[in-house]
């Protein structure tokens, strides 16, 4: 079973996170720091080992499933949280909508003076 | 609703919570197939209602079903890590245009969190709420670490996620057409960076290219949100 292997690989990384964090006590969670640490070990070896490919692509396919649970609390939430709802929308929705903005007009330009060189 | 002894016996192990979850995300994945996948139904939004209903029917609470689901949420540790895979397969892309994403992407993840960090501190919302609506434009399972390292609250978070990526579908869409934009490098870009892994999915639905430039956008917003917002947040509070 090469994705056991792989999955090895994975959680090795996230451990060396947790003893970052653990050491460091810098404030960044250890799946993060796993993921650079994964990506770093790939870019030293050159490529995707197959037993990696194998533990990771599954996983990826897998994410929304895994955060459905954390999704479902919001609907037991509804009544905690009445008063702050028109707060909440209002940050989200208006927010998304100046940083969509906010990142079309930047790279509008960005990418015109990079073309213009 | 399940007889009080019957759901004791159910929750004793967590497979029913687990088992629970499987069906509830399997059956959305096939009622989404049947209606030609609308992009303001995102897969998670209908595979939670179901779940949800699923709960309130058997009478389960939410703390025993998180309890048994932990089976589940135990794997994004490793599914975080195992992102290292694309990112790595991405390098490429980002050396060829590092000039303009080394400016674009700290203003825009900066911002993104400012609006509406701001927009809610106007209107009077509490500490903990704020500290959930921060990392709302950061793909899920980066943003959990995050709300967890600032003190918010993940469901809430999760729920704004949601919300932020079918915004973020149309407002791209809008402000591309009037903006007169066109180019897919820009349009999956903005996707990424704003709608992480929903608005990756739409990029994707639009073509290769702006699928990729919106994994980059996702990944690098949440990289570089999650090394400096728990910072932030500590040098801030």
């Amino acid at each position: 079973m090469p994705a056991l292997n792989g999955f090895l690989w994975l959680l090795l990384c996230w451990l060396a996170g947790e003893l970052i964090v653990y050491y460091t006590g810098i404030p960044i969670s250890s799946g993060v720091i796993g993921m650079l640490l994964l990506c770093g070990a790939l870019a030293i070896n050159g490529g995707v080992p197959d037993s990696v490919a194998a533990a990771a692509q599954p996983l990826i396919a897998m994410l929304a499933m895994l955060i459905m649970p954390g999704v479902t609390g919001v609907f037991f939430m509804i009544d905690e949280l009445a008063g702050q709802w028109t707060a909440i929308m209002l940050s989200l929705v208006v927010g998304t909508l100046l940083s969509v903005f906010t990142t079309l007009w930047l790279l509008k330009r960005l990418m015109q003076d990079d073309h213009a060189e | 609703m399940l007889s009080e002894a019957l759901l004791q016996r159910l929750t004793a192990t967590p497979l029913f919570a687990v088992a629970l979850t499987l069906a509830a995300y399997l059956v959305a994945m096939a009622l989404l197939k049947r209606l030609g996948r609308p992009p303001w139904l995102p897969a998670i939004l209908l595979a939670t209602v179901l779940l949800t209903g699923a709960l309130v029917l058997t009478g389960m609470d939410y703390t025993a079903y998180q309890d048994g689901a932990r089976w589940l949420t135990v794997l994004l540790g490793p599914a975080t890590v195992a992102l290292g895979m694309p990112l790595y397969q991405l390098l490429p892309r980002i050396r060829q245009l590092w000039r303009p994403l080394a400016v674009c992407l700290p203003v825009s993840a900066v911002m993104a969190i400012v609006y509406a960090l701001g927009i809610a501190w106007l209107m009077g919302a509490p500490g903990e709420i704020i500290a959930s609506l921060a990392a709302k434009s950061v793909t899920a399972p980066i943003a959990m670490g995050i709300a967890e390292q600032i003190g918010g609250n993940v469901s809430l978070l999760l729920g704004a996620l949601l919300i932020t990526g079918v915004a973020a579908i149309a407002f791209v869409s809008l402000v591309a057409r009037l903006m007169g934009i066109t180019d897919e490098r820009l349009i999956g870009f903005a996707l990424g960076v704003n709608g992480h892994a929903l608005g990756t999915v739409r990029a994707f639905e639009i073509g290769s290219t702006a699928g990729a430039f919106a994994s980059l956008g996702m990944s690098l917003t949440g990289i570089f949100t999650a090394l400096l917002l728990p910072l932030a947040w500590q040098l801030l509070s």
